[in-house]
């Protein structure tokens, strides 16, 4: 019941960071210079998606607070400075790209715009610091608490967050490469292209940082999982390159999307059976079942769960389907 | 500053913003629905042009709300760990079933409804509002079915110092859920079609264009708003039987019952302050003062006869600057409910000071300045945004706006191929 409920957590925040990350990805390739037009097409490719994405993150939150509470607490509050930062994107992201073609004025637009580019940025950048501190350990006290958020400020963690970013770009660049017309399409498949390199970069780098830290290696339970990560990564983003230098964005999406899908499957599976583990005191690590609640309350929300998760999928993949193709000059404009 | 006071503060600031949005989400799905039914039923252009520029309106407004709303969700990890930790089993529940069963949907049917104006079948259309009505309605049911566990815990047992769930039925039969909810819901409408009226009314006055069209939605407005200030009232004084029977301490006096219980707690829990802060009555006075003054506008209804109420124009300066009365007056309610808790996180079995976490006094300043800059400057903007589409008319909004014609392949050509 524990693993399956991990396992339903690890579903959601993936699906967020996959659906959401081209969201963030879009977000941020507003700053690439195609001006008013340009960027408005953008987020009219987003369309409507964009609400149903954000929403995968609001799933995983409630699925964290019924079914992991301990955790909740502890992980938000140990984390406190990562996890506000990339609120702080959510929030700028999910009101700058709703209001921004509000105003009719194009320079106030504009600044919104940039209002989303940096919540996009942020959100990448702190959730992937996120998974790094997961990933090296947390000073989990014997009383249960993690103390003090200085933790955070590794090299790994940045570089985590870093390398977050350069594949919400890939992913961003890859959607609209699907999404656009096909001439817009074009220019935007040579920039994610010319972009994954720069995400190979930046995963090789966070790689190496990882591995030189004693913090990511004591706290990593399975390394042969953790080795795979970077691995799997790299195989993923030049499979992406490949499809999209074959004309095939559909592919190349599913591609990236794997990308930000693996690092929160492999994180957790390295840690199994912890999801907290103590830099400080190695019998205060919490393990998986330790940070599940009791079981009625498992019971219960699996009863509430089995016959609404395929009906939360259904409603996706409806929308998802109801406005599948490349936009053009009759695709609804709002955002 | 203590961390605690800081983490309240910061709860009592996010709540109050992200209320003062959701109510009007409410409030206004609940008449779009009605407008957009009876365009289907009817096909009357009118009913059309009235959902697209109170549904605009609506989708702006609901930009705050689900941005307030992810902040709160946060919130509980954040600042109140402990709530997690000694009650999260039992409290937790709700919450995450009010993030699947209502927040996903709501979101996911709302994009599918903006962006399939012209794209989908009419009736799918409709069906996307209703869904998103319905699980607005069921996200405020089990928001309330949480907030009411922590006003009167129900349903647990307490093993080494953490609540476990023993009977969930017994959180939905809640004696402080049932009528709470009947109140908020209802002063929701009661928002909702104030504001529509109020919207009118300033048309009416400026005697912009579409005078039938601001007709239509005073008069809906208006009648919505009578009938549920009415609502509101019973609701609100029919809680004070159940609220007061099982939260004795919250609206203040020395009942025998409520000194029995402050000593019973003084036992289990040492000595303390266990009277919640006057504020909860001030709250309550005014809130009820506000609620009176309003049940006024059955006044004006008689006024909807051959149009009185316009042709006289001082009505329509009343219910414009009536306007704030409702906002004030739900705000004031939540601080009475929530100040009326204290100084319990969870009423006789969790204190506020043990659910705080554990994070530096510093932090939580930082975060509650940060976070209340941004939202009050959110929270202004989309006001602003909100006047301007309200001023500007049903002329010609961007929700609903019929695409350009062209000439293009009817089939998309498939994603993965």
């Amino acid at each position: 019941m524990d693993l399956a409920w991990y396992a339903l957590l690890g579903l959601f925040f993936a699906g967020y960071l996959v659906l959401a990350g081209y969201d963030y990805g879009v977000g941020m390739l507003l700053a690439r210079g195609v001006g008013p037009a340009g960027r408005r097409e953008a987020l009219t490719a987003l369309g409507p998606f964009f609400l149903g994405n954000e929403v995968w993150l609001v799933a995983a939150m409630g699925i964290l607070f019924g079914a992991f509470p301990l955790l909740e607490g502890e992980l938000l509050a140990g984390c406190y400075p990562a996890v506000a930062g990339a609120l702080v994107g959510v929030i700028l992201v999910t009101v700058g790209v709703q209001l921004r073609s509000r105003p009719s004025d194009e320079r106030v637009r504009a600044r919104w715009d940039r209002v989303v580019m940096i919540g996009s940025a942020l959100a990448a950048l702190c959730w992937g610091a996120l998974l790094a501190a997961l990933l090296q350990g947390v000073p989990l006290q014997a009383d249960g608490h993690i103390a003090g958020v200085t933790h955070l400020a590794t090299p790994f963690a940045a570089a985590a967050g870093l390398a977050m970013v350069a594949l919400v770009a890939v992913h961003g660049a890859t959607f609209l490469a699907l999404r656009l017309s096909a001439e817009a399409a074009a220019v935007v498949g040579r920039t994610a292209r010319r972009l994954v390199p720069v995400a190979l970069a930046a995963v090789a780098l966070a790689t190496v940082v990882g591995v030189l830290s004693t913090r990511v290696r004591d706290a990593v339970q399975r390394p042969a999982v953790a080795v795979l990560l970077p691995v799997l990564l790299a195989a993923a983003l030049l499979a992406a390159r490949a499809a999209l230098a074959r004309r095939r964005p559909g592919w190349a999406l599913v591609a990236t999307g794997a990308a930000l899908a693996l690092p929160v499957l492999l994180v957790g599976a390295a840690l199994w059976p912890y999801v907290l583990v103590s830099t400080t005191d190695p019998d205060a690590s919490l393990t998986v079942a330790d940070a599940a609640a009791s079981a009625p309350t498992l019971r219960l929300l699996g009863w509430v769960a089995l016959p609404l998760l395929p009906a939360l999928l259904g409603f996706q993949a409806m929308c998802w389907w109801v406005f599948r193709g490349r936009t053009d000059g009759r695709a609804p404009v709002y955002w | 500053m203590d961390t605690l006071l800081l983490a309240r503060l910061q709860f009592a600031t996010t709540t109050s913003i992200h209320f003062l949005f959701v109510v009007v989400t409410i409030g206004l799905v609940t008449l779009l629905v009605g407008m957009q039914t009876a365009w289907v039923l009817t096909g009357n252009p009118k009913w059309e042009r009235l959902t697209r520029y109170w549904g605009q309106l609506y989708v702006i407004n609901y930009v705050l709300g689900i941005a307030t709303g992810i902040v709160m969700e946060f919130q509980f990890g954040l600042n109140w760990s402990g709530l997690s930790r000694y009650v999260g089993n039992v409290f937790g529940a709700p919450l995450a079933i009010e993030t699947l069963v209502a927040f996903f949907l709501e979101s996911t049917f709302l994009g599918m409804w903006i962006f399939g104006w012209h794209r989908l079948g009419k009736g799918v259309h409709l069906a996307l509002l209703w869904g998103v009505a319905i699980t607005a309605y069921a996200s405020a049911f089990w928001i309330m079915v949480a907030n009411s566990w922590l006003q009167h815990p129900v349903g647990y047992e307490v093993r080494d110092g953490i609540a476990h769930l023993t009977d969930f039925g017994a959180l939905l039969t809640n004696p402080s859920l049932g009528m709470a909810f009947g109140h908020v819901v209802s002063a929701a409408l009661l928002v909702g079609g104030m504001l529509m009226a109020a919207v009118s009314a300033w048309h009416l006055i400026r005697r912009t264009p579409d005078f039938a069209l601001f007709r239509t939605s005073l008069r809906i407005g208006l009648v919505t708003s009578a009938l549920a200030i009415s609502l509101v009232q019973g609701f609100g004084f029919a809680q004070f039987g159940p609220v007061g029977a099982v939260q004795p301490t919250k609206f203040g006096g020395d009942s025998p019952e409520s000194q029995a219980l402050i000593a019973e707690w003084t036992t289990r829990f040492g000595p303390g302050d266990y009277t919640p802060p006057v504020l909860a009555s001030v709250g309550l006075g005014f809130m009820i003062l506000i609620g009176f003054t309003l049940g006024c506008l059955w006044l004006l209804l008689p006024l909807l006869f051959r149009d009185w109420i316009i042709r006289l124009r001082f009505p329509l300066w009343l219910i414009l600057l009536a306007l704030p009365l409702p906002f004030v007056a739900v705000i004031l309610g939540w601080i009475s409910r929530e100040v009326g808790r204290q100084p319990w996180v969870a009423y006789g079995l969790l204190p506020t000071e043990q659910a705080v976490s554990p994070v530096s006094a510093p932090l939580v300043l930082t975060s509650l300045i940060g976070f209340s800059l941004l939202l009050g400057t959110l929270a202004v903007t989309n006001w602003v945004l909100l006047a301007r589409y309200a001023r500007r008319g049903a002329a010609d909004p961007a929700l609903g706006r019929p695409p350009a014609p062209l000439d293009e392949p009817a089939h998309p050509e498939p994603a993965l191929s």
